[in-house]
């Protein structure tokens, strides 16, 4: 570890947190997602007549829902092809 | 990697840098444009139904009397983000809608069009008025109309960009068959995402203009003075 430039050192904790974090970061809305989606079948069977407007409710909470996960994704891309640490740290 | 470069192809009147988006964009308005001129003379009835689905999208969440004034604008954004998320599909062009500016270009006019619609609705104070009902949520409330913007932004480019980059990270891995499968999973992505957008910005249209109807009703019904005393009780709550 001590022979390492600092320049490698951040790329390769970028690196270990760009994985933890789109792990964690797709792993909540992922369940919370399918927590809707569960609940919205389960109004859907159980009052068939209020399905299209219990399906444009599910299918925006769902896309609000996958908004964190899409801002997660960003975050690591951003982290992974445009690092702005390497720069501002090391001039490069 | 290719997916996320967008170079500038050339510079109009010396100046203005074009890059490729805008190149694919204006390919797009030729290609809606010529389409519709199409439709409209091989089957008419075509047409309609296209009207006819979005006029009942809008109508599920917007509750007004007259959709009219707002048609045009959400079937537009519908129709333009429709098409651009689906262009990536023909070889050689990019859906416009995989450059971040793209998407910020179709939020911000969502924002100003809100704006206007309230505006336009209740006239400048009545507007401010809705929009700091105790005075203390007037920052609040600009600060959620720039967040709602940034989240319209990030969610429609972040979307159709990841769904191209998986494509061309699998494209990289095995070139035969196995992409089709990813495209067509960002094809439904694309759907998808201009119907949320359309229904979220209808959501806002809706959050800037129906209170006041509301109000008039009762107002007509003569319930102008219980309605004043109900506002007074409840700013006392809050």
């Amino acid at each position: 570890m001590e022979n390492l430039d600092p320049n490698t050192l951040i790329t390769v904790i970028t690196i270990i947190v760009a994985g933890v974090g789109i792990v964690i970061g797709t792993i909540v809305p992922a369940i919370m997602e399918g927590l809707a989606a569960g609940k919205a079948l389960d109004g859907i069977a159980r009052q068939p007549d209020a399905a299209p407007q219990i399906r444009t409710t599910m299918i925006i909470s769902m896309a609000l829902l996958e908004t964190t996960a899409i801002y997660v994704l960003l975050v690591v891309l951003v982290l992974l092809f445009a690092n702005p640490l390497i720069e501002r740290f090391f001039g490069g | 990697m290719n997916v996320f470069e967008h170079p500038i192809l050339f510079y109009l009147f010396g100046i203005i840098p074009i890059r490729d988006t805008v190149v694919m964009t204006w390919i797009l308005m030729v290609f809606i444009l010529v389409l519709v001129l199409l439709i409209r003379k091989a089957f008419p009835s075509l047409l309609e139904t296209v009207l006819e689905f979005i006029t009942a999208m809008v109508d599920d969440v917007l509750d007004v009397d007259n959709l009219n004034p707002y048609l045009p604008l959400l079937g537009t954004l519908f129709i333009f983000i429709l098409l651009a998320n689906l262009l990536s599909i023909v070889p050689g062009l990019k859906s416009p809608t995989s450059d971040i500016n793209t998407a910020l270009a179709m939020a911000l006019i969502v924002l100003f069009a809100v704006q206007f619609y309230g505006i336009r609705q209740k006239g400048f104070w009545g507007y401010v008025k809705t929009f700091s009902d105790p005075i203390w949520l007037f920052p609040l409330e600009i600060v959620s109309q720039i967040s709602r913007t940034l989240s319209l932004t990030l969610r429609l480019f972040g979307n159709i960009m990841s769904g191209d980059l998986i494509v061309a990270i699998i494209f990289s891995i095995i070139p035969l068959i196995v992409p089709v499968a990813l495209m067509s999973l960002s094809l439904l992505t694309g759907v998808l995402q201009a119907y949320v957008l359309t229904i979220l910005a209808t959501l806002y249209i809706a959050s800037a203009v129906e209170i006041n109807i509301e109000d008039e009703k009762m107002k007509k019904a003569g319930f102008g003075k219980k309605l004043t005393r109900r506002k007074e009780i409840t700013n006392g709550k809050s």
